[in-house]
């Protein structure tokens, strides 16, 4: 199950609007993947956080599965079109997946639990 | 740092060895590394503890060894570069002079009677926030964070997973003869490819072992070494490389590790060059681990560990250099950075059997840590007055 602790609570909060956000940076203005804890150019703390337009391109992946082979997630890096990274989970086939291929957010709505980012084609 | 050398080495019975805590490996393995270099443990005078993922194996060991007073006691962190960390630290110690004679000790006890080796390392009850998130979209494991290593030097360089079972098959050869390793049966390619995905593109056997034991050795002026039990065996060079790939466009994760600098600063403090290394003993928690390091230490080029793996160059008697002699993480023991260390001492006395080298003057050991975040590097020597 998804919960929310203090530091994703805006993270959390902007996707239950339906927006996805990374952090910027109130120093250097970089961008940064949202469970960033400081700024990895200047080492900051103080952030805001910014709407992502939400599309990108998978850098790699990989899939849970049991051990009867059954997959239970499929997961993967996502480049955003701004530059941070996402690790992500995925809704696309596995056979489907190479680097470079395009991807888009859709935002999981899940009963009793925080929304989760979801990548598909 | 010509000054070090390694004097003894301890390793407990290590497997499926249940009953005994981290500590009680660890104090073993002193005892066993005290007695192979003609020490008594209370001439220690200093002690640098690796703990692995067990809890209780901390610097109050100091209390099992029979020891009054050490010079130096200290915990070193650093996942699997802890062990390489240690002996530099321990040949920096005894260069300043703080201490003459040294105990650099791993052991680990994560495996539990009736539970499966895999357990030991999946993360427990999923935690909340962005780490919850990762759970959730099955990227929380140690296993994952290398398939997307994997997965990326794949689509990058064109490797594929049959070239990681050359590393598994080649490493699993050299394990038949070492009377030390765990898994000793020979595998066929196809026994890699039919092998169950435990995070793709990483299949069973290009995973290492889990494995409950220890492994202590003594560092000691290579003078004083001189004068002990075994032939010593020079540490030459060592340093540490931890690059941050930033999680960000142009981010080298899966691409590159700290081995190329690691390794190329290792190899000028002991004035030789990667063409010089004989013997290569390569962390290798997971193929793409030995893949990786050898491509940055530049045993071949960048990309190319894979085809370098599939012509057959990891095979025993194959290579210009041998690599993993002992079967490595993947077949031998997985004692974190101690693995290759055991086997790199075996190898500089000759003692190695069935598997020794043909040739041994130069050793090169490494520790990774993190998923390629972190990075250490040792050179070995043998002793140069005979040799094998
Ligand atoms: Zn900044």
């Amino acid at each position: 199950m998804v919960r929310r602790d203090e530091a994703s609570a805006p993270f959390f909060d902007a996707l239950a609007r339906g927006e996805l956000t990374v952090r910027r940076c109130s120093d250097c203005a970089e961008l940064a993947a949202p469970q960033s804890r400081a700024c990895p150019v200047c080492s900051a703390t103080a952030h805001e956080w910014t709407v992502v337009e939400g599309s990108g391109v998978l850098v790699s992946w990989t899939v849970r599965r049991d051990r009867g082979g059954e997959i239970l997630a499929v997961g993967g890096i996502v480049e955003l079109t701004e530059g941070p990274w996402l690790r992500a989970r995925l809704a696309i086939e596995p056979c489907r997946l190479s680097a470079g291929l395009p991807v888009t957010v859709l935002i999981e709505r899940r009963d009793g639990e925080e929304p989760v980012p979801v990548f598909t084609l | 740092m010509a000054g070090s050398a390694i004097a003894g080495l301890g390793v407990t019975d290590v497997g499926k060895v249940y009953g005994r805590t981290a500590r009680d490996f660890a104090a073993d393995a002193v005892r066993r590394a005290c007695a192979d270099a003609g020490l008594r443990t209370s001439e220690l005078d200093g002690l640098l503890v690796t703990p692995g993922l067990s809890p209780g194996l901390d610097v109050s060991l100091i209390v099992d060894l029979g020891v009054r007073e050490l010079k130096l006691l200290t915990e070193i962190g650093g996942d699997g570069t802890s062990v390489c960390a240690a002996v530099s630290s321990a040949a920096m110690a005894i260069d300043a002079g703080l201490a003459t004679t040294v105990a650099c000790v791993f052991a680990d006890a994560p495996l539990r009677r009736g539970t499966s080796a895999g357990a030991a390392f999946e993360p427990g009850e999923p935690p909340a926030g962005f780490e919850g998130l990762l759970g959730d979209a099955g990227l929380a494991s140690v296993h994952s964070r290398f398939a997307l290593a994997a997965h990326r030097h794949m689509e990058t360089f064109g490797t594929t997973s049959e070239q990681l079972g050359a590393i598994a098959v080649a490493q699993r050869q050299w394990a038949a003869g070492n009377p030390l390793a765990q898994q000793r049966e020979p595998i066929t390619l196809a026994d890699h490819q039919n092998s169950r995905l435990i995070a793709d593109p990483l299949r069973l056997l290009d995973c290492c072992l889990v494995s409950n034991g220890g492994a202590a050795v003594i560092v000691t002026s290579a003078a004083r070494a001189a004068s002990l039990a075994q032939p010593p065996v020079h540490v030459l060079g060592f340093a540490q490389s931890h690059p941050v790939h930033r999680e960000h466009r142009g981010s080298g994760f899966g691409l590159v590790s700290g081995a190329a600098e690691a390794g190329r600063l290792a190899m000028r403090m002991a004035g030789t060059g990667i063409g010089d290394v004989d013997i290569a003993e390569l962390y290798d928690c997971f193929t793409i681990a030995v893949l990786l390091t050898l491509e940055d230490y530049g045993f071949c080029g960048k990309g190319e560990g894979g085809p370098f793996a599939e012509e057959g160059n990891l095979m025993p008697g194959r290579g210009r250099v041998a690599v993993n002699t002992g079967g490595g993480q993947l077949s031998g023991c997985y004692l974190w950075g101690m693995t290759p260390l055991v086997e790199a001492v075996i190898q500089a006395r000759g003692t190695g059997g069935d598997r020794q080298a043909a040739r041994n003057e130069v050793i090169v050991v490494s520790g990774n840590g993190g998923a390629f975040d972190h990075h250490s590097t040792l050179v070995l020597g043998p002793d140069r007055r005979g040799g094998p």
